[in-house]
């Protein structure tokens, strides 16, 4: 009786129903099969048990197959940080951790509200606004215009040593840029060997729906396996378009390209540390966008959870995300409803915070506001402690019918540690709010944002790691360029 | 205005293939030309259709539907049709960029054109600039490039030196789009149009072959 409330879950399926999908998942990957442009990953399958058609790169998986690289998938692992303090262990029903949405290339810029590329400047000071912010728990990729194509990847990469001692997920463009990313973790965490024990990054890798995994994704799967870097097996049909217009042949696609995944991975790697990330989307059947903020996407991602659940394996879902243009009221909505049906759907990783229109713009502000958002997900599923005191009859007792609790001794104990303490939202007189200048919500994010860049200094690297990674660096780009 | 042909509209609009490819031949039976069911019938039909779409009454499978009803009217009035009158509105080579894998959006724009009456010829995912150029040689006139990935953007303007330097550029017009193509992009690298989604893609290829 005595203890923490229990944590709150928001489930769709009955357990008959995911059984159900997941006994449908393992009769498409016999009978249907994926598509995987590898020859390796194809031998791999074929000596494994699966039928092979190798004239249309067909691997025809049997269940017995699947049900034994389900097995070998490890229940939790860390995704450790360069500073141990900041580590985020993946485990269920433990609490959540959160990262930016990677990948975009264009800004709204702090300073003069216009939208325009994304600049190595930009991403310089994106990279520490994010060291600097507590909802934010670890760092991915966001890549600015004015940066070498061919390697930018790698440059990315050093930038965000340079600016985070938080966990870092990686975007790759090519096998080769992986394997020298996968060098440069492994000089900060102290070698290869430490690199396995503390992955210091993590990677995601994405099949294309329908069920086609490309050749850059089977090596990865597998450079992954090699190096013990936490990867997530990112689904993401989108309803109507890649998948099926219906949610539940929605969610059983996806569900099926996740154990597709695991099979190519656990079958090289028996061990690997692999997530669920269920990224569903739905076209918009009117224009054919995708969209990132439709309801369908809450509750589909939720059904992707309870998969996860099922199969033991951590889960990352969309947190803040919204198909708006700019930091308006749809943006805000959108990106409050994903984030808590993912926080109450038992998400591990809560993914998208300061991204924009789908997944192509980030904005300074919006990852300020998105960090108040994370928080106060975090909070909501934290629950509260229940126990004699707490329950507080006896202060109740002492105040009796009429009188107030704010001088009673019971007040004074637990006065801090019971409230979210909110960084963003005004909640004074309008007098006050009036004197301090009728400021909105987006343009106190936005003066957060550049209270932050104007102090914080990022922990920084030890020189001689510092100097070791330039000179990989060099190196990667000079091969890159030949 | 004839009854057979109203209700050919509305077997367009509702997607009727067997029903539209009958009244057809009822129509001819009864002795109207071929040019007038055409017109009034079936291009009548999918004006409708492309109304609604735009209006937001109909969604992109529907009309793809109702553009394949059309099509097998069609099917039955072309032997009696001048061939400049059915000729189709043009070919159009598509093709996702060198280096991106993204191609929902291209399908869908070549789906949209094709019922629209677009012949065309899908290069499909990660298509080089001599590709394009192949294709165009064997004849094309517009190309439609697409582009998800930022990185994968300038594939856009080197295909389309490659086609100035193949003499094939005044051959053809180009049209370009994908989540992060702007408009502006597409005047800076030279491109004849930018389309914004997949209808006015089809407006837009349209309006640079009329």
């Amino acid at each position: 009786m005595e203890g923490k409330t229990k944590k709150p879950l928001v489930e769709y399926l009955s357990d008959a129903q995911v059984e159900r999908i997941h006994e449908k998942s393992l009769g498409i990957l016999e009978n249907t099969g994926i598509q995987v442009d590898h020859e390796e990953g194809l031998k791999a399958l074929e000596e494994a048990g699966a039928k092979v058609d190798y004239q249309a790169q067909r691997a025809r998986i049997p269940r017995g197959l699947v049900t034994r690289c389900l097995e070998t998938v490890p229940e939790k692992f860390t995704l450790a940080a360069r500073n141990p303090e900041k580590d985020c262990p993946l485990v269920r029903g433990g609490r959540p951790y959160s990262r930016n949405g990677g990948g975009a290339d264009f800004t709204i810029d702090l300073e003069t509200g216009k939208f325009r590329p994304l600049l190595l400047a930009d991403v310089r000071s994106y990279f520490r606004l994010m060291d600097a912010l507590d909802g934010i728990s670890f760092i991915a990729p966001v890549f600015g215009h004015d940066m070498p194509v061919a390697g930018r990847d790698i440059l990315m990469l050093r930038e965000a040593f340079a600016h985070t001692d938080k966990p870092i997920h990686l975007r790759a463009f090519t096998g080769e840029t992986l394997k020298y990313m996968f060098e440069m973790a492994a000089i900060v965490a102290g070698g290869k060997e430490q690199l396995k024990e503390r992955p210091i990054v993590s990677l995601l890798e994405a099949p294309i729906s329908p069920l086609k995994f490309l050749d850059v994704t089977v090596d990865a799967l597998w450079l992954c396996g090699e190096y013990g870097i936490p990867l997530d097996v990112c689904v993401m049909p989108i309803s109507g378009g890649t998948g099926p217009m219906t949610m539940a042949g929605n969610i059983q696609l996806f569900n099926t390209e996740f154990l597709g995944g695991v099979v190519i991975s656990q079958l090289a790697h028996p061990g690997a540390p692999l997530q669920y990330a269920a990224r569903p989307m739905a076209m918009d059947m009117r224009t054919g966008f995708s969209l990132a903020g439709s309801v369908e996407l809450g509750i589909m991602a939720t059904a992707g959870a309870q998969m996860a659940h099922y199969y033991n394996v951590p889960i990352s879902l969309h947190g803040p995300w919204s198909d708006s243009m700019t930091h308006d009221g749809q943006s805000m909505l959108e990106r409050t409803y994903l984030t808590l049906m993912a926080a109450l759907a038992g998400a591990n990783v809560l993914v998208g915070a300061g991204m924009m229109q789908q997944s192509l713009v980030i904005s300074h502000e919006q990852l300020v506001i998105d960090d108040e958002i994370n928080r106060i997900a975090f909070r909501t599923v934290e629950g509260f402690e229940i126990d004699e005191e707490r329950l507080a009859a006896e202060a109740i007792a002492r105040v009796g019918p009429g009188g107030n609790f704010l001088a009673d001794p019971h007040t004074m104990k637990f006065l801090r540690g019971e409230r979210y303490v909110p960084s963003l939202l005004y909640r004074n007189s309008r007098e006050a709010w009036e004197e301090s200048g009728s400021k909105t919500f987006v343009e106190r994010a936005r003066e957060k944002a550049r209270a932050i860049l104007r102090e914080h200094e990022p922990n920084p690297l030890p020189e001689d790691v510092s100097r070791d990674l330039d000179d990989l660096v060099s190196d990667a780009l000079r091969s890159l360029e030949k | 205005m004839s009854n057979i042909l109203e209700r050919m509209r509305e077997d367009i609009y509702n997607g009727n293939v067997d029903e539209v490819a009958a009244a057809t031949q009822k129509a001819l039976d009864e002795g109207m030309s071929a040019q007038e069911i055409l017109n009034n019938g079936l291009v009548g039909g999918m004006d409708v259709v492309g109304r609604d779409f735009k209006a937001g009454i109909l969604f992109i499978p529907e009309v793809l539907l109702c553009a394949k009803t059309m099509h097998a009217g069609l099917e039955v009035l072309r032997p009696l049709l001048a061939e400049s009158d059915v000729l189709s509105l043009g070919k159009i080579v598509i093709g996702t960029m060198a280096g991106d894998l993204h191609d929902i959006g291209k399908n869908l724009v070549g789906m949209m054109l094709q019922g629209a009456g677009f012949e065309i010829v899908d290069l499909g995912t990660d298509v080089s600039p001599e590709k394009f150029v192949e294709a165009v040689r064997e004849g094309a006139n517009l190309v439609g490039m697409s582009a998800l990935l930022t990185t994968t953007m300038p594939g856009m303007k080197t295909t389309i030196e490659a086609l100035t330097e193949a003499g094939l550029r005044d051959h053809v017009k180009v049209i370009i789009g994908g989540a992060p193509v702007t408009a502006g992009f597409a005047k800076d690298i030279g491109a004849d149009a930018y389309a914004a989604d997949a209808a006015s893609a089809v407006d837009v290829a349209r309006g640079l072959v009329a």
